[in-house]
């Protein structure tokens, strides 16, 4: 076996295990610059991978663990993204740790730990290692949401997401049981060459829906969305922005991997519910939105309608459609950060996050609120941002396919009104930043360096993803290859 | 009689379905962990019947990974409700109301 393969999950592993050793020898003021160094570890992972790793061409993939674990392009540019998220994420933690009162160290370790879950996720190839890292991301979480052990809000989150988590949890084991159980295999390989006979068997069906209810939950999809809002609003800044990207990310390329490499043949007479739960979704998590004040639970209702946005280009069963995928996914990265690295920064005197608190914020730092600004307009699509680009490529890949099946058409409506619908409540968030006449607190907010360079980084992710769509969409057509 | 594939089967889908109900219906939080405890262990029933029937070991295999991941679980769950417990006083989930419209 190749160890070079895991060279990604030994070293975050190795940095995260590294943290917990020197936290014992150093002083308490000097843990808070222990996330720097964890920052700066994991940037320089992210170098080496773009400049050491090669992408393996195609059906020329690495795999370790007799084919357990794969190293493709798909995985490669997956842990390229889950690499920079949680980058960002650290220096949005160093930002926020006055506000955690113990343990620092561990909840840099914590994040790190759950990027390795990431990181092993992209590579799956086998149900048994599927379980695995899902389980090492999904626990890791549990204790990174309740992290602020004395806000009792914190903690009932944690509470809420770890028996909705542990329920989705044996529902994907159960129907990893029965797809065992009638196809004697666990790999995605074996169970492609099996799942061709039988397509037509109820039981095996019954264990699929099971397995992506599982995978649903981690994408927020409805009807799997019902823990999103308590938790994001409960949850620490920084771990709900990585919950909101990282989690949903590993879901996603788990959703990729399953549904085209394990059961292509199923997945082909499965449009029809993949509609079904996208078209759900964009509903849902836009009209749901509408009425919040709490940014951080608007941003989980919108997140929901995001993950349907993104089973938009699942749906379509294209190449195209899973390559729109993940350059949208590429924006939301940039977009979600930006967002919730300004409720971190703005919002660090008030306690709960209430839209109104964000009243003056143009007066109070013109960054931030051109931050958030761009933000919300690449959420509601507004080119020539990320998010305008994303959504016209999925609409694309769905249009693509529309001649074969009408339903696509509904489809295509569907989203589009849901667009129309989240300009309102993500415009509302800018209103309230330029407009509001209720500003109580003008003193201006003092940004520390490494957050200044992070805001940057989103900025400038936000526009080239937008401007320059044609390097990171070559990128994923390149990887999505690895998908038959 | 004879004791086949069916009958394990039946036996786990079984232990799914009450802790399920077990779940659903219970209204204490540790009433309910135990509930999601059993249907992992249903799982791992379905999982060791079936790798003995088909003579394939991965699904016992597997079963470790599910046992392990279970003990983390808990682990952590636990000690997520006794901290919710001291805040709170309540392992009620009627109780848990602070997150919400």
């Amino acid at each position: 076996m190749n160890t070079l393969l895991l060279s990604h999950e030994l070293l975050v592993l190795a940095l995260g295990l590294g943290l917990l050793l020197v936290d014992l020898w150093l002083p308490l003021p000097a843990k808070r610059k222990l996330g720097y160094v964890a920052a700066l570890g994991t940037g320089l992972i992210l170098l080496y991978s773009l400049v050491c790793v090669r992408v393996p061409p195609e059906g020329a993939a690495g795999y370790a663990f007799s084919q357990m674990y794969v190293l493709d392009g798909l995985a490669l540019f997956f842990k390229r993204f889950f690499l920079l998220a949680a980058l960002l994420v650290l220096l949005l933690s160093v930002e926020f740790a006055d506000r955690i009162t113990s343990g620092l160290s561990e909840y840099y370790a914590l994040v790190l730990f759950a990027l390795a879950g990431m990181l092993f996720a992209a590579s799956a190839n086998n149900f048994t290692l599927l379980f695995a890292a899902l389980e090492l991301i999904t626990i890791t979480f549990y204790i990174l949401t309740s992290f602020q052990r004395h806000r009792v809000a914190s903690l009932e989150a944690g509470v809420k997401y770890l028996v909705i988590g542990a329920l989705s949890t044996a529902f994907m084991v159960f129907g990893i049981a029965l797809v065992y159980g009638l196809s004697h295999t666990l790999s995605f390989d074996g169970l492609a060459r099996a799942a061709g006979a039988l397509g037509g068997n109820r039981v095996f069906l019954f264990g699929l829906v099971l397995i992506l209810a599982g995978l649903g939950f981690k994408i927020a999809v409805v009807p799997f969305q019902i823990w999103v809002p308590d938790v994001y609003q409960g949850a620490p800044v920084p771990t709900t922005a990585f919950l909101a990207i990282g989690s949903k990310a590993a879901g996603f390329v788990l959703l990729l991997r399953v549904l085209f490499l394990a059961v292509p043949d199923i997945t082909a007479h499965w449009p029809h519910l993949l509609m079904l739960l996208s078209g759900a979704s964009i509903l849902y998590g836009n009209l749901c939105a509408i009425p919040q004040r709490n940014l951080k639970r608007l941003l989980g209702y919108s997140g929901i309608a995001h993950a349907g946005y993104l089973l938009l280009g699942v749906a379509a069963l294209s190449a195209a459609g899973r390559a729109a995928v993940l350059y949208y996914l590429s924006g939301y990265l940039f977009t979600v950060l930006a967002a919730f690295t300004v409720i971190c920064v703005a919002l660090r005197q008030v306690d709960g996050e209430d839209l109104g608190a964000l009243a003056g914020l143009h007066r109070r730092s013109p960054l931030l609120a051109a931050t958030m600004t761009l933000a919300m307009a690449s959420f509601a699509g507004i080119p020539p941002l990320a998010g305008f680009f994303g959504k016209f490529l999925l609409l694309k890949a769905v249009l693509e396919q529309a001649p074969a099946c009408a339903a696509y058409y509904y489809l295509t409506f569907l989203a589009l009104a849901g667009i129309v619908i989240s300009l309102y409540y993500y415009f509302n968030v800018v209103r309230v930043i330029y407009w509001s006449a209720n500003a109580t607190d003008l003193s201006p907010i003092p940004i520390s360096g490494p957050i200044r360079l992070a805001i940057y980084a989103c900025i400038a992710g936000m526009l080239y993803l937008g401007l320059f769509p044609g390097g990171i969409l070559n990128l994923a057509t390149e990887a999505v290859k690895a998908l038959p | 009689m004879n004791i086949g594939l069916e009958h394990y089967l039946a036996v786990s889908m079984l232990l799914f379905c009450l802790g399920l109900l077990g779940v659903i219906a219970r209204r204490n939080l540790l009433i309910i962990y135990m509930s999601l405890e059993l249907m992992l262990n249903a799982a791992n029933l379905a999982l060791v019947a079936c790798s003995r029937f088909t003579h394939n070991l991965d699904g016992q295999v597997f079963v470790f990974f599910i046992i392990t991941v279970a003990a983390a679980e808990v682990a952590v769950g636990l000690a997520l409700i006794v901290a919710l417990y001291r805040k709170r006083q309540t392992a009620h989930v009627e109780d848990l109301t602070l997150l919400k419209l």
